[in-house]
């Protein structure tokens, strides 16, 4: 029952709804005590031998009317409840978007698209199902099952009642008990399903690596290892499944036999009429539903309780990223100012990045090299506010990052990540996405600048053409230059290019960058490279080593210090020279 | 945003969908004895009942009508109800039982087909088809399943209630019964009204859930976009007119279940009932009428009609396993099958001498990718190949690794058509690097092994060492017991591909295959790996992509591409020579790192 108070905030905003389908529940349990009084009547009237015409057609018009009564009621409460239901789906599932696209980095460690698909589906339906189903048999066997007995009081006999009805309570007990054992194993087969879901999303994702190896078999075999547990988890789910009828119908055999015993008992002393009787027997019939129902509702209840706190586990988290009260509204504009004592990330040993100090100014370019793993990316995350919780203090125009909002922040940033996700939209739709109100012309010039627009010409619809998911149709220079179409559209104050050029000849990459320094000369750039030619230009330069700065100063400062860039670039050098002299 | 065409765009003609259900059928069969003995079970249930009211029909009408029932006949009677209930108990559990392990199986193989047929299928399918829509075959559909054949139980339990009710009435009282009987063609027509009228506001009701989940999916998966260019409002906002686009045809949906489903059954149920009573009333003027009859009677009315309604409400559920099989179906006959070798294909490949001879290829079998390429690559050599992207290198390790099917030529590997190897000969001896290195959920040590249980630790390690990926997995915590999570999105691209590498290196390929393997690996790193790759090509036949054309400078062949066609040939110092592309390229990436 607890779900129905976790839910409460939705009934007493429905309230209107749900009083007008418990309103017509009631009026339909009215209308059904009519059709077996009027049997009973009949009955009896029929066994004296002094039925009129009169009398039947009283009787029979009572009949017909109950049952239109019920279809225009039913149709009243199906409309409200179940409607209700619906919206409640909708208005979770609206919250649960909301929170995905304010969770961080971290959140989406833990949880794998496949988890968080079956939240937003196998969860929401059974939450959906207690304000529908849940609802329904509640006051159905609440409002039915009370209007019924007090029926077989009123218009039989109240000892008979008494007694029938004296095996219903365990009726309770029963569903309590396999409601529990039921509750533990769909809990397990929902965590079946999901691995399912996994293991399948997987394999389709890395098909290409899986038949590279010849693994097909062994991936099959993996999978259908997992069939089989499935298979196991849901044989229980089955089993407590099926007992709920049989059991119910057990409860009401007892009743049934109470009502032979203790009735004819009741017919052979004359105290009840036969046709009494057989009206007893019609509401007994009715009272089965109701208990039927109890049945349900714990079952449905238990499901919805189960999800209901899933989602709501999922709800509570919250993103490390905390907007202060007071965030800064403009846009970030100005000088940066990197310095980080030291940063781990969450469950890491150690440290990521520690003492990497430096100060940006705007206009200017910054390269980042180093080797891979060293933690280039890492500095991104931080500047992007993947991650709050670092010792140390990263400002943007003499202002903390964190007091901006993340619009003001992020607005000014266009990112180009290392692995490019595209949406199964068109091309322009994918450029303009980070601004959507772009036209055409502004599409083309930040293809152009990003060196696409040709390959773009040259697709069958142009910038018209569907990206297929991932963009698998795209090659991968080409994802490259359409993500950082995508960032530059903007005009950011602040780019950065995150490896982004790696899988782009020599000759686009030269073509790239002598566009971003023409079109971006005010504007302030990042760039993480292998290739030191990308960052050679750059104003500054920052070797990093295992989270270090090993070295730091333009291109000819870090020739002169013979380090790690000099020796770097001498290797680069000598393998062009070696090449331009044609020794191989 | 997307744009995936929906089964339930369409309607499915009748004997589509009756072929559908044919095949979907064909899955039941081995659990014979499970659907077989919920059959049984419900037919049983529905004897019993029937039995229960006639029971207490014989008992009003022999024993209470005429005062004459004993003790001994009450507890009689009292018994022989307690053990029909108990009977129908077992049936209920054996009918509910059998039947969903029945369909749980059942579905289950249904899913094990799928995934099966996924391996059997091209790469060309996987460009074409979303991964989520993929899975959704897998799991969503085949869940439904189960609700599928549920339908047939509620028909057979629809069937036998109503024939097993219509019998005893006629056995009873054969007139009233007939006029029972006249209420069919209404209930028949009422089914068929429904399931035509609903049909179509169903399908629009789950196109339009498909087109919310597959919104929902790419959301989730693309949310680092999404946040970083502060989109959320705008995905939000569309996601919400999706999500009330959907409430809206849900809406109707239930009003047209709420005006035609289980409450016009019971307005039937209703009539009936009136015209029964009405003739025992009409009849009972005339001759006497027993009480446990007209109870009875009642009782039976009542059992004819009400498993209509969960018939009808099954509906829906047939629908969705029409669609859901079609759906299935379309990936378990679709033909694009990955190249399969030449039957009884039986050769070892034992030096690594590949050979192209005139080959060509279009993806599409249209738009040819490749034209006339032929080459030949001597055991040991390394051909290299070169040029801008899409002028057709990768393409050509698609067809060598057999990903898919090439045209017109040959190609031939120790002067053996390649289709003469088996599968498994040709995976086991060619090792391909590839560009995006995947990560599989599991471990650091998982990775690099796949699922070939041959390989011992010591081979991962000894692998991993010899790529020097040791160098950082040394320092996982757990080292090779390091939990990878999905996409190893915990490791850089670099560390990515030094384990993807490992993984090559573990299974000691005879030819190896770069695909553009050294584009994401940082300069210090790639030295590394160009040591350990010079080590790995000993003895090994090597094709390699590379963007620089520094590191292939040592190649025994460089064939530079330029849409489709091998423009230029021949060795680093010959194509120099030649001043022509390869020297312009090569000019080009000397002179950006002056």
């Amino acid at each position: 029952m607890g779900i129905f108070k976790k839910l409460g905030w939705y009934f007493r905003q429905e309230f209107k709804r749900y009083a007008i389908g418990v309103l017509c529940l009631l009026l339909v349990a009215s209308v059904n005590l009519i059709p077996p009084k009027v049997i009973g009547a009949l009955v009896d009237t029929m066994a004296k031998r002094n039925l009129t015409m009169d009398r039947l057609l009283l009787f029979l018009v009572a009949l017909l009317f109950a049952g239109i009564g019920q279809y225009l009621f039913r149709y009243g409460w199906r409309n409200a409840i179940w409607g209700g239901a619906a919206k409640l789906e909708k208005t979770l599932r609206t919250r649960l978007f909301w929170h995905f696209m304010k969770m961080d980095a971290t959140f989406y460690q833990k949880h794998r698209t496949g988890d968080l698909m079956a939240h937003a589906t196998n969860d929401l339906n059974a939450i959906q199902n207690v304000a529908g189903a849940g609802i329904l048999t509640l006051f159905d066997s609440v409002i039915t099952g009370g209007t019924t007995i007090i029926a077989m009081i009123f218009f039989v006999d109240w000892r008979l009642t008494v007694l029938a009805i004296l095996p219903m309570p365990l009726l309770a007990v029963m569903a309590r008990q396999l409601g529990m054992r039921l509750h533990h194993a769909f809990g397990k087969a929902q965590a079946a399903f999901s691995r399912l879901n996994d293991k399948t999303q997987e394999s389709v994702s890395g098909i290409k690596v899986i038949k590279t190896f010849g693994q097909g078999q062994e991936d099959t075999a993996d999978f259908n290892q997992l069939v089989d547990k499935t298979v196991a988890i849901n044989k229980r789910v089955n089993f407590f499944d099926g007992l709920f009828d049989p059991t119910t119908s057990l409860i009401m055999g007892m009743v049934y036999v109470i009502t032979i015993i203790y009735g004819s008992h009741l017919v052979m002393t004359s105290q009840i009429t036969i046709g009494q009787l057989v009206s007893f027997i019609a509401y007994v019939a009715a009272l089965v539903w109701p208990m039927f129902a109890i049945g349900r509702l714990f079952n449905v209840l238990e499901r919805g309780n189960a999800s209901y706190d899933r989602i709501d586990k999922l709800l509570a988290e919250t993103s490390s990223i905390q907007i202060a009260p007071q965030a800064i509204q403009t846009p970030a504009h100005g000088d940066i100012r990197f310095k980080i004592n030291q940063f781990s990330y969450p469950d890491a040993d150690t440290a990521a990045l520690v003492n990497v100090h430096f100060t940006l100014p705007a206009g200017k370019t910054l390269g980042i090299v180093g080797r891979v793993g060293a933690g280039k990316s890492t500095i991104f995350k931080l500047l992007l506010r993947e991650f709050d919780r670092y010792d140390g203090e990263i400002e943007f125009g003499d202002i903390n990052i964190r007091d901006y909002s993340l619009d003001a922040l992020l607005d000014a940033i266009g990112y180009v990540p290392q692995d490019n996700f595209l949406f199964s939209t068109t091309v322009a739709d994918n450029i303009r996405f980070a601004s959507y109100d772009k036209d055409a012309q502004a599409v083309e010039a930040a293809a152009s600048e990003s060196a696409v627009h040709d390959d773009i010409l040259k697709f069958t619809a142009g910038y018209q053409t569907m990206v297929g998911e991932r963009g698998v149709s795209l090659s991968g220079g080409q994802k490259q230059r359409l993500a950082i179409a995508r960032a530059v559209i903007t005009s950011p104050e602040l780019l950065i290019l995150d490896d982004a050029l790696s899988a782009v000849d020599a000759k686009t990459e030269a073509a790239i960058l002598h566009n971003l320094h023409n079109q971006r000369a005010d504007k302030t750039t990042i760039i993480a490279a292998h290739r030191l030619s990308s960052v050679m230009h750059a104003d500054e330069i920052l070797v990093l080593e295992d989270g270090h700065v090993l070295e730091r100063g333009t291109h000819t400062q870090l020739l002169a210090h013979d380090g790690w860039y000099a020796k770097m670039w001498a290797k680069q050098e000598l393998e062009a020279k070696l090449g331009g002299d044609g020794n191989a | 945003m997307p744009k995936y065409e929906s089964a339930w765009a369409r309607s499915i003609p009748m004997k589509e969908q009756w072929h559908i259900v044919g095949r979907l059928m064909r899955y039941t069969k081995p659990y014979k004895r499970q659907f077989g003995g919920a059959i049984v079970a419900a037919a049983l249930l529905a004897s019993v009942n029937v039995a229960l009211p006639w029971l207490l029909q014989e008992f009003m009408d022999r024993y209470l009508t005429h005062q004459t029932a004993t003790t001994q006949i009450v507890i009689g009677f009292a018994a022989l109800y307690a053990f029909g209930t108990i009977l129908k108990a077992l049936f209920q559990f054996f009918q509910a039982f059998l039947f969903a392990m029945g369909s749980e199986r059942g579905l289950e193989d249904v899913r094990r087909d799928l995934f099966a047929q996924l391996h059997k299928l091209g790469m060309r399918y996987f460009d074409q088809t979303p991964a989520g829509s993929i899975v959704s075959r897998v799991t969503n559909d085949t869940a439904t399943l189960s609700d599928f054949w549920n339908v047939l139980l509620s028909v057979l339990v629809g069937l036998f209630s109503v024939v097993s009710s219509f019998v005893t009435m006629y056995v009873v009282n054969a007139k009233i019964a007939l006029m029972v009987l006249a209420f069919l063609p209404l209930l028949l027509f009422a089914i068929w009204y429904y399931s035509h009228y609903s049909s179509k506001v169903y399908r629009h009701m789950r196109e339009k859930l498909s087109e919310l989940n597959t919104k929902l999916n790419e959301s989730i998966e693309g949310i680092g976009i999404i946040q970083q260019f502060r989109q959320e409002n705008r995905i939000a906002q569309e996601f919400e007119a999706t999500n009330q686009e959907y409430l809206r045809t849900r809406t109707a949906m239930i009003r047209v279940n709420s005006l035609l489903l289980s409450p016009i059954i019971n307005l039937l149920y209703s009539f009936a009932l009136v015209a029964v009573l009405a003739a025992f009333g009409i009849m009972s003027m005339h001759a006497f009428v027993a009480a446990g009859v007209v109870y009875a009677f009642t009782t039976y009315v009542s059992n004819f009609f009400n498993p209509m309604t969960n018939m009808m409400d099954s509906l829906s559920n047939f629908q969705d396993g029409v669609v859901a099989g079609s759906r299935i179906f379309r990936i378990l006959d679709n033909q694009e099958f990955a190249p399969t070798s030449n039957p009884g294909a039986s050769a070892t490949l034992t030096h690594g001498k590949i050979e192209f001879r005139h080959v060509s290829f279009a993806y599409d079998g249209k738009h040819e990718i490749l034209h006339d390429i032929s080459f030949v690559a001597n055991p040991g050599e390394t051909v290299a190949l070169v040029g801008h992207t899409g002028s057709g290198k990768s393409s050509i390790i698609n067809v060598m690794m057999r990903f898919y099917e090439f045209g017109q030529g040959e190609i031939l590997i120790d002067d053996v058509d390649i289709r003469e190897y088996p599968m498994a000969e040709l995976r086991a001896k060619l090792g391909l690097v590839l560009q995006d290195s995947f990560m599989f959920y599991g471990t650091v040590a998982s990775n690099i092994r796949l699922f070939n249980e041959d390989i011992s630790d010591d081979q991962i390690k000894k692998a991993a060492e010899f790529v020097q990926a040791d160098r950082f997995i040394d320092q996982l915590p757990g080292q090779y017991d390091a939990k990878v999570i999905e996409g190893g999105a915990q490791f850089s691209s670099g560390e990515r591909q030094l384990i993807s590498f490992a993984r090559t290196v573990v299974t000691d390929p005879k030819i190896l295959v770069l695909d553009e393997a050294t584009a994401n690996i940082d300069t210090e790193t790639e030295a590394v790996i160009q040591e350990g790759l010079k080590r790995i090509r000993q003895g090994r036949t090597t094709i390699a992509i590379a963007h620089r054309l520094s590191t292939i400078k040592d190649a025994n062949l460089i064939l530079v591409l330029d849409a489709g066609h091998i423009v230029e040939r021949g060795t680093h110092d010959e194509l120099l020579a030649q001043h022509g592309r390869y020297y312009d390229m090569y000019r080009l990436q000397t002179g950006m790192s002056d």
